[in-house]
């Protein structure tokens, strides 16, 4: 552990070289040419992780200057959200609340308006932690992220994208440009439930649920949770038993089926034990939230 | 009735505070100045070698140690008469006893070159001990004593066992009365350590004058008992050190002492010659500077069938953790909370503090009063549900009120309650949350259940009385009438960020029938201001308030006697004295002959132009009564039985605070002192690792306290005010800070009962302690 001695959170322990590119490209040769850069964009979790040490980089190369990072757009059949867009843009947009409310949700609790007002989606993704809140609701959307360096660009699905606590597999050069979503194509419910210690505080479990009927049994079902394993989670296994069922027995099964598919841990914030009891639970009043949501969408014109 | 008591007025900081303006001890700064920080020990149990200071020396920087500091312990916290006060401290130790205890400072030209200046140093632990982490480990045979002697007033004692204090007490016939008692409860409680998570870390600013004196700028509730603690640890008489009052960034008792940061800053400048700022992290303070106490309580109380309570018992084991700060006071604290409560027909007392290698803990909101509440009103619940009566009818039954003794903070403060609003506020409140509708835990169903309950508290305003009795009790108060009327207002006398101090300025408002706007509350010092022993004990605005009122009085009898001379009325005594709206000033008239007129400006002028003298005074006042502010809290819950979490619904708080000054402020109070309840029933808790390491080593994000959007907004938190009128104090006020949080654990512990049917005995009631019990998990 680090000596207490050597922290002092009114100072950086450390220099770098600082550097705000405007284009990707100039970005992406900083970090391929400087041993030991680093990207930062909000720098609500960067920032911390220098004060206590945890980071050592020789630079930092700041994003949020680059347009093209910075923008939401429509595709053909996705939205493209580029990874210095803020949180609380995600929160304020017309497109994300149109064809992403289950992000949107997510996005609004999210830290504190100070935090939603630096922090970005792509700086709460390569973070990769279990907690991060936009985390399950991309996952359920099957979201997928660009990967871009001086060599080319590659797109993985997100599921793949988190390697664990802390890690995801991008590489050295490798910058996260931007999050494709696909749209959901069916009438769809949605919800997102966060179980913390207070309104401002990192999820202590949370799960993203989005759901469609077709009468009464679950035509589809996408079932995503967070800080209940190494990284943020799918339930596939659980989803796959429940499509085809009738919504009740839906409900009636997905706890035992979920908590399958997850390991939590005993941390500062809580138990293994009662994240596994609570994830159960809230992810059956997620699927009811979804349900109930689903009605009204179909009854709104 | 009063023409600026109970009024709304602007806040005499609330520009300056809103506008970043204040200029709190971080931002003091003195041409010249060099930053320290403190070497902590990572060891909860230690001995300390060598210190090899050269690295840190060649580069510039300034280094204390250990041998450098004066070798007489001492004890932080000045507020007990000597032969009371236990010394256990050192400024800078080699025998660190909790993880982050001082060891050595450095200071150097800039915050980075003294961090830098910190790792250079080389420190070598001889021995590194086991911590002892739990009191009754602590307490065992064989068990290795963290102190083996210390200091009581002047001569050294052994410490047994690690027992750092113990108090025991006890009145009438125990065994007679429980022999007449047909239900006796007994339970064992646990309160967990909290932080006290003030707005501002712990700092202060030193500089040595041209002259040599010193001059200190610090976070503390008590500038003179500073000055006095700085005087006696490095001997330098008083008149040589002015401790300046700064603005304080809320204190909740972590100030009540002074911080150990002072006196290391003093050390510091002194061995530099140069000025010197010491400014904790938001993590120095919450991990390794202080918390507040843990409990471990039994209580044991009968009653009759006919709801009569017979006796009770209280035992009481305090976790101190490394040092002492006030653990005998708060031994007879406690003591005096329990007998206070209720009309104990005899009564048992046993109070032990005890060392453990963790960090040092102080008075926090309540000083245990909020604990044995919680404690008693949990039992008196019990007692009156085995009894079939209704817990606010049994209350009202037994309570400590008018005409009976109110121990204030212990034995030796005793005074008669005079004023008493409890029935009133039980009525209303009751009323107001639909006391009659909560129902019993047994038919409650479904997955959110609701339950609402009830506690009722108070606390002393102050420590007076009319014996001299342990603890040190009063104020000072300098009021000065300027040349043109205005008034400035001088006062050693703390407000930490609620408005005492505005409350002072209206209560002088009052008394001289100028507008509080012609008032000034000067920043001043030890120097220009009159002994105040602390702001502590919820004795700003009754202590201090009637201290500025006597000043106030002196004054406006020279203004009369003046007025007499320039009206020509045959004395004083013939004169009124009234506030004018329209020139917004006082007038000082004799009744009956209007041309008899003279404002208070120009009796100001006149006493210069004709060489009459200033018009000022400085009175020293001591409350004779330490009267009970009471509290009722009505709450209720609603309880999520599927993932134990509990949120309050509704708040009903009512309190007897006599004349309200500032309603706005005292309804202001009460949220607070909600949330700070709400917070230690239900939030986090500061716990230890194996090695003595504080689990919430990172700060605000492992150790999380309510925001307002967890707690009930203006429309679900009614504030009711009883109608009373305290007769010693300043225009009828008692005292509220501490009574405004002390009943809240146990309403809410009741309420979380009268929910699922589940007492809870420990604290925090966190989620996951309400979820496992729900499963049958205990």
């Amino acid at each position: 552990m680090l000596s207490i001695n050597l922290v002092n959170t009114y100072r950086i322990p450390q220099t770098f070289e600082y550097y705000r590119p405007e284009s990707l490209r100039e970005a992406l040769v900083l970090l391929s040419t400087i041993e030991g850069a680093k990207v930062v964009a909000g720098g609500t979790d960067l920032l911390v992780d220098l004060k206590f040490r945890r980071v050592t980089p020789r630079a930092l190369i700041d994003i949020t200057g680059i347009g093209e990072l910075r923008s939401i757009g429509v595709g053909d059949g996705y939205v493209e959200i580029g990874s210095a867009v803020t949180i609380q843009e995600l929160v304020e947009s017309e497109v994300v609340g149109r064809h992403l409310p289950l992000l949107a949700e997510a996005a609004e609790l999210l830290g504190s308006w100070q935090i939603r007002n630096l922090a970005t989606v792509g700086g709460n993704l390569c973070n990769a932690s279990p907690a991060a809140d936009t985390a399950p609701p991309l996952l359920a959307y099957d979201a997928e992220v660009e990967l871009v360096s001086l060599g080319g660009s590659r797109r993985i699905p997100l599921e793949r994208f988190f390697a664990g606590p802390k890690k995801t597999v991008l590489e050295r050069g490798e910058v996260l440009r931007s999050i494709r979503v696909p749209l959901y194509r069916r009438r769809a419910g949605w919800s997102f439930i966060k179980i913390a210690r207070t309104s401002f505080d990192l999820a202590k479990v949370s799960a993203a649920v989005l759901l469609s009927l077709e009468g009464d049994t679950v035509a589809d079902v996408r079932i995503a949770l967070g800080s209940v394993a190494p990284t943020p989670v799918r339930a596939r296994a659980a989803e796959e038993s429940l499509t085809g069922t009738g919504f009740e027995e839906a409900v009636a099964l997905a706890p035992e089926l979920v908590a399958r598919e997850i390991a939590p841990i005993d941390d500062v914030r809580s138990t293994a034990w009662y994240r596994l009891e609570v994830a159960k639970t809230i992810v059956k009043d997620a699927m009811r939230r979804a349900y109930e949501r689903f009605l009204r969408v179909g009854a709104a014109p | 009735m009063f023409d600026f008591v109970g009024k709304r007025f602007p806040r005499h900081d609330g520009f300056v505070k809103a506008a970043g303006l204040a200029e709190f001890t971080f931002d003091v700064e003195v041409p010249g100045m060099l930053y320290g920080r403190i070497f902590k020990s990572p060891y909860a149990f230690a001995r300390v070698g060598r210190i090899d200071t050269s690295l840190a020396e060649s580069m510039g920087a300034v280094v204390l140690t250990p041998d450098e500091v004066p070798d007489a312990l001492f004890n932080p916290r000045l507020l007990s008469l000597e032969e009371d006060t236990f010394k256990d401290w050192r400024v800078l130790t080699k025998t660190p006893r909790y993880v982050g205890e001082p060891i050595a400072v450095v200071a150097a030209p800039t915050e980075d070159a003294a961090q830098r200046a910190l790792e250079a140093l080389r420190v070598e632990f001889e021995e590194v001990y086991e911590p002892l982490l739990d009191p009754f480990e602590a307490m065992s045979p064989g068990a290795r004593p963290i102190h083996e002697r210390i200091v009581r007033g002047r001569r050294w004692v052994e410490v047994r066992n690690n027992v750092a204090a113990e108090y025991g007490y006890s009145e009438g016939d125990l065994e007679t009365e429980e022999r007449r008692s047909s239900v006796v409860v007994e339970r064992r409680f646990h309160a967990s350590r909290r932080y006290h998570a003030q707005l501002e870390p712990k700092g202060a600013v030193c500089k040595i004058e041209p002259d040599g004196s010193l001059t200190v700028w610090t976070t503390t509730q008590t500038i003179h008992n500073t000055k006095i603690l700085i005087s006696q640890v490095y001997g330098i008489p008083m008149n040589r050190i002015d401790v300046r009052k700064v603005p304080l960034g809320g204190g909740f008792g972590s100030s009540i002492h002074t911080n150990l940061v002072t006196l290391i800053a003093v050390g510091l400048c002194l061995k530099a010659g140069r000025p010197v700022k010491l400014v904790l992290t938001r993590e120095d303070d919450m991990v390794h500077d202080h918390v507040g106490f843990e409990f471990y309580m039994r209580v044991r109380a009968g009653a009759t069938r006919e709801g009569e309570i017979t006796f009770g018992e209280l035992e009481n084991t305090v976790d101190i953790g490394a040092h002492q700060v006030q653990a005998y006071p708060l031994l007879g604290a406690s003591l005096g909370w329990f007998v206070s409560l209720y009309k104990w027909r005899a009564l048992r007392y046993y109070g032990r503090a005890v060392y453990t290698n963790k960090v040092p803990s102080c008075a926090i909101r309540g000083y245990g009063a909020p604990e044995v509440t919680w404690a008693v009103e949990t039992v008196v619940d019990e007692i009156a549900e085995e009894l079939k009566v209704d817990p606010v009818e049994f209350r009202l039954r037994n309570y400590r009120g008018r005409g009976e003794i109110f121990w204030g903070q212990g034995p030796t403060v005793r005074s008669v309650i005079r004023s008493d609003g409890v029935p009133e506020l039980m009525a209303k409140c009751s009323e107001l949350i639909g006391w009659k509708t909560r129902g019993d835990p047994r038919s409650k169903s479904g997955r959110f259940r609701r339950g609402i309950g009830v506690g009722r508290g108070f606390h002393t305003s102050g420590a007076g009385g009319p014996l001299s009795g342990a603890v040190i009790d009063y104020s000072g108060a300098i009021v000065k009438l300027n040349e043109d009327g205005t008034v400035d207002y001088i006062t050693a006398l703390q407000d930490h960020g609620g408005g005492t101090l505005d409350a002072h300025a209206k209560i002088i408002a009052e008394e001289l029938k100028v507008p509080p706007s012609r008032i000034r509350i000067v920043w001043s010092g030890t120097s220009t201001t009159v002994y105040d022993v602390c702001t502590h004990a919820s004795r700003g605005v009754f202590v201090g308030g009637e201290a500025a009122r006597r000043a106030a009085a002196e004054v406006k009898r020279k203004v009369l006697e003046y007025a007499a001379r320039i009206l020509d009325a045959v004395s004083p005594e013939a004169l009124r004295i009234e506030y004018d709206r329209e020139l917004n000033d006082a007038v000082i008239f004799v009744e009956g002959a209007p041309e008899k007129r003279v404002s208070l400006s120009e009796v100001a002028r006149t006493a210069w132009q004709r060489n009459w003298g200033s018009i000022s005074a400085s009175v020293s006042y001591r409350a004779t009564v330490a009267p009970p502010s009471f509290t009722v809290y009505f709450v209720e819950v609603e309880v999520d039985t599927e993932t134990g979490i509990v949120r309050p619904v509704r708040v009903v708080a009512g309190a007897d605070v006599g004349t309200v000054v500032s309603p706005e402020l005292a309804a202001g109070q009460l949220h607070g002192g909600f949330s700070i309840g709400w917070s230690w029933a239900t939030g986090d808790e500061v716990a230890y690792l194996r090695d003595g390491v504080p689990a919430h080593r990172l700060s605000m994000t492992d150790y999380k306290i309510p925001t307002v959007l967890d707690l009930p907004d203006d429309e679900r938190f009614t504030v009711v005010f009883a109608s009373t009128y305290e007769p010693f104090g300043p225009f009828g006020a008692k005292g509220l800070g501490e009574s405004a949080s002390n009943p809240v654990i146990a309403a809410v512990a009741n309420a979380i009962y009268n929910a699922i049917g589940v007492r809870f005995y420990e604290i925090p009631m966190t989620p996951e302690k309400v979820l496992r019990a729900l499963r049958g998990g205990g």
